[in-house]
Parts: structure tokens; C-alpha cells; sequence
């Protein structure tokens, strides 16, 4: 642990992932806890992995069309908020069998990453960090990306948490009182895919789902309204990407699969805890 | 001066694909009626409240609710919705409960203001909850729970209350009081009462409506086991009502 202070003052990729992880931990927290009450997990599930797509499309426009600007961070943002759109829209549509639909989007999404990645010339070291995740490669443009988006999501939460609560938790009532519930939901469905972005730049597409939901998920056995539950599943995100950073360093483990395990075993813990 | 009834269902047809719910059915509910709404399961009970509601709408036919369209005139409507489609265990507080029912009337960003919680408040001491307004959710009783999602409907002021078995999950002593506070309600606005237990409805309701493809309008002296029996088939056993029940 003393080592991996000593070593944040000294190299300034190690400050660039520490800080990715504490800005992302407030969104986390945030629409963490929306998507645990709503219990939308697996429609998550599915965004996050419609990102590799986009991903591997932006890397592939980069290298082999020389369209400089299309960064994966950009391609990912577009791909989440698409993959949020359409199956948000297929959801009200179709009331039946959605997971299917949803699992058609997550393969689909996963495969034209794949294909994408095949064809662009590298020994595939960029797919490895998309879906595993590498915090040290966090650049201060990508920090500047996941600043802005965190704070969207923020300011968007502040301003409509009542509708975005009342659509989590009654969505009909909501609906019935003059709320624009489908906009709404689809506001939460694009929040949850930013949210998704910004996690996923640390731990990859694969493990994501467990950072946006288990921490919200640990506060939510503590927490009786969803302000505290909020400002829990923040603090802890924050907590566990830190020190799941601090505990890879020195043993040189992939840091993405660390901070995944760490927040596991404590979601474990008080899952049983709470039980006896 | 001839005010628009509170609900008007004139030759309304409606069905999910090729399959009938509802075939000719008319309707009307007078102001301060109280009414319940019985008929099997599939008989179309949740369709007609989803077409008063405004969530779904007829093939043919047209339904009123004060005068308006559904979409339009379910602003006056308070709803319970039933209550296994909730999430008892939703983090917020009775109070937070009640204020979603200001979303219409209050500010479209930013939290709440003092005039809704304190309508709010209101409302809970309305229905006798108001020592637990800061209680969660998870730690209310099925009867509490059911008070709260009834200020709930009531904070909009409403001039027509719609519950939807409303006591389906509670014991016959807290039944019998939810119905109290219904009737104290009653005095003030249309109510109408979705449920299965017609034998217990009918002490306190002036009318029956009986809903299995058709609707049918009775008195609540006139249903007798021969209207049983017709709305649900030959198995069912009705119970018998002594006057000394009779409430008001």
C-alpha cells in the first residue's frame, strides 16, 4: 500500500486512473441506485456490451480511414445511447420476452466490435483493454471526456430525480399524474449508458455491470430512501476503485479485474451479514 | 346547471387482437356514487379501468370522464393501482409516497416545494398515517401501506377515487377499516372499488357493476345469488349480509 503512494506522487498515469475512478464513482452512485430500483440490470447489461461495437468501429474508422477524431471513448458514447434508444423503444413496444431481445442486442453489439477489431492492422491489444479494461491507459483526454459526462449526469439527476423516482417506482402513476413517463425512462436509459461508458474505461465491458449495480446494491441494504442510498453507492464506488487500484499495484494485477473482486467479495459479505 | 358525470361509457368495444373483453358495454356513474366493480378474473375489470384511465383505448364506442376525454379528464381520477404491482420494498418514506402524487401540480425541475410537502402532510394526517411519515416503506403493515398509496391519490385532489383491489392483501379488521375511511371519502367524491369480495362490498355500496364481457349495472339490494351464479358459474357460495351490518 505505502508503495502505491509513494508511486501516485511520483507517475501521473496512476493520478489520471485514480481520479477516473473518483469521478465516475458519483455517476455510479447515482444511476447505479435508478438502475437497481427499476431492476433494469440485464437491459444494462446489454448497453454495456453494445459498446465494444462502437468501440471497435471508432478504432477501426482511426486506423484505417484516418479519421483522427473519432476516438473509441466517442464511438462508445454513441453506441450506448443507440443500443439505450433502441432497446428501451423495443421495450415499450413488445411487453413480452424483452431479455431475449435484449440478450439479440448484446451478442450482435459484442460481434460487430469482434469483426471490426479483426480488420483493423495491431495484435488486438485494444480489444483486450476494451473488455477488461485498463485504468493505467486513462489519458487526460479521456479525463476531460469523463469529467464532462459526469457532470451531466449529475446535473440531470438534481434536476429531475422526482420524475426519474416516480418512473422507477410506479412508472403508470407517474404516467396517469402528466409525466411524460416514456421520456422519462428513456432519460434514464441514456443516463445509465453514459454511466456505462465512464465505468467502462475502468474495468472493461465484460465487468462493468457489477460496478454499476452491486455498489448501489450494498447501500440499498442500509439505505431507506434513495438520496443516502445514492450518496452510499458513491462513497463505497469511490472506496473500492481506489483501493482496488492500490492493491493491484504492487503485484502487478490487472487492475479492472482487482477493484471487480474486491467489490464482489464485500457484496458477498454483507448479503450474508445481513441475513444471520 | 348540467354537470358532466364523473364516468360515461356509451356502446364501447374493445379486444386485444382477435379476442372480445368488452362488448356493448354502457356505463354511467353519478356524482358521489359509491360503487364496486366485480366480475372473474379475464372478465375485463383491469380493461375498463385502463380505458377510464386513458391507457388504453376503444375500438368502437366512447368513454367520458367528466366530460373529457380519458387522456384529458384523468387528471381528476385518483388511482390505486394493485398492490402486488408495486415494490414493497422501494426505498422511500411514506412521505415521499404521497408527494408523487403532486408531480402534475408541482414545479417540473428541481425537488419538491413546501406547499407540496405540506399538502402531502395533509393528505397523511387525512388517512391517520401521519406519525409514520418518515417511516419506510419496507417497514409499513399491507393496511399502512394502502393508507399511504391512497393519500397518494388523494393529494392531487381528485374528484374520482379508483382503487384496484384495494384490499385484497389485508385481514378483515383492517378491510373493514380501509371501507370506513373509504366512506368518510365518499362524502366528498365519486368512489369506485375494484375487488373480488362482493359479500363484504355490499354494506357499504350503493351499486354493483358486474363486468365479464358484458357490464351490467344492479343495485346492491338486487345481487342475489342468482346474479352471483350467473356472473361466476354454479361453485360459488355467496355469504348472507344481516341488516345489523348495514353501515351509516
Amino acid at each position: 500500500m505505502a508503495e502505491f503512494f509513494q508511486a501516485l506522487l511520483q507517475h501521473s498515469f496512476l493520478q489520471h486512473a485514480l481520479l477516473a475512478g473518483l469521478l465516475a464513482s458519483f455517476s455510479c452512485g447515482i444511476v447505479g441506485t435508478y438502475v437497481v430500483t427499476r431492476r433494469i440490470t440485464y437491459l444494462a447489461g446489454g448497453i454495456a456490451h453494445c459498446v465494444l461495437g462502437g468501440m471497435g468501429m471508432a478504432r477501426y474508422m482511426q486506423v484505417v480511414h484516418g479519421w483522427a477524431f473519432f476516438d473509441p471513448l466517442l464511438g462508445a458514447i454513441l453506441a450506448a445511447l443507440t443500443a439505450a434508444f433502441i432497446i428501451g423503444w423495443v421495450n415499450i413496444q413488445a411487453k413480452e420476452r424483452i431479455d431475449t431481445v435484449i440478450s439479440a442486442f448484446w451478442g450482435m453489439g459484442m460481434a460487430t466490435g469482434i469483426l471490426f477489431i479483426s480488420k483493423t492492422p495491431g495484435y488486438g491489444e485494444d480489444m483486450m483493454a476494451y473488455l477488461f479494461g485498463n485504468i493505467l491507459l486513462v489519458t487526460p483526454h479521456d479525463l476531460t471526456i469523463i469529467a464532462g459526462l459526469d457532470l451531466f449526469i449529475i446535473v440531470i439527476a438534481l434536476l429531475f430525480h422526482k420524475q426519474l423516482v416516480a418512473v422507477c417506482y410506479d412508472e403508470e402513476f407517474a404516467r396517469l399524474r402528466g409525466i411524460k413517463a416514456p421520456l422519462f425512462y428513456f432519460l434514464l436509459l441514456a443516463l445509465t449508458a453514459l454511466t456505462v461508458v465512464l465505468l467502462v474505461s475502468i474495468v472493461g465491458i465484460v465487468m462493468v455491470i457489477v460496478l454499476l449495480t452491486l455498489p448501489a446494491a450494498i447501500a440499498g441494504r442500509f439505505c431507506q430512501r434513495m438520496g443516502p442510498m445514492m450518496a452510499l453507492a458513491a462513497g463505497l464506488c469511490a472506496l473500492l476503485t481506489t483501493s482496488g487500484l492500490a492493491l493491484s499495484y504492487k503485484p502487478d494485477l490487472p487492475a479492472g479485474a482487482t477493484i471487480i473482486m474486491l467489490v464482489g467479495v464485500v457484496y458477498l459479505i454483507t448479503a450474508t451479514v445481513k441475513k444471520c | 346547471m348540467n354537470a358532466p358525470l364523473p364516468i360515461q361509457i356509451e356502446n364501447l368495444d374493445f379486444s386485444y387482437g382477435q379476442i372480445p373483453v368488452l362488448k356493448q358495454a354502457n356505463l354511467s356513474l353519478f356524482d358521489k356514487d359509491f360503487v364496486c366493480i366485480v366480475g372473474p378474473n379475464g372478465g375485463g375489470k383491469t380493461t375498463l379501468l385502463k380505458l377510464l384511465l386513458g391507457l388504453l383505448t376503444p375500438q368502437s364506442g366512447s368513454v367520458s370522464v367528466f366530460g373529457e376525454e380519458p387522456v384529458v379528464g384523468r387528471k381528476w381520477i385518483g388511482y390505486l393501482p394493485q398492490y402486488a404491482s408495486l415494490d414493497a420494498r422501494f426505498p422511500v418514506t411514506a412521505l415521499d409516497v404521497v408527494l408523487m402524487g403532486r408531480l402534475g401540480k408541482t414545479r417540473g425541475i428541481g425537488p419538491y416545494r413546501k406547499n407540496d410537502r405540506a399538502a402531502a402532510r395533509n393528505m397523511l394526517e387525512r388517512v391517520g398515517m401521519i406519525q409514520l411519515e418518515k417511516r419506510p416503506l419496507a417497514t409499513l403493515s399491507g393496511g399502512q401501506r394502502q393508507r399511504v398509496l391512497i393519500a397518494r391519490a388523494l393529494v392531487s385532489s381528485p374528484k374520482l377515487l379508483l382503487l384496484d383491489e384495494p384490499t385484497s392483501s389485508l385481514d378483515d379488521y383492517v378491510e373493514r377499516e380501509l371501507y370506513d375511511l373509504l366512506q368518510e371519502l365518499n362524502k366528498e367524491m365519486t368512489v369506485v372499488v375494484v375487488t373480488h369480495d362482493i359479500s363484504f362490498v355490499s354494506s357499504y355500496v350503493e351499486k354493483v357493476i358486474c363486468v365479464n364481457r358484458q357490464v351490467h349495472v344492479h343495485p346492491t339490494s338486487e345481487v342475489d345469488e342468482n346474479i352471483i351464479h350467473t356472473m361466476y358459474g354454479e361453485h360459488v357460495h355467496m355469504v348472507r349480509h344481516d341488516q345489523e351490518q348495514q353501515h351509516g
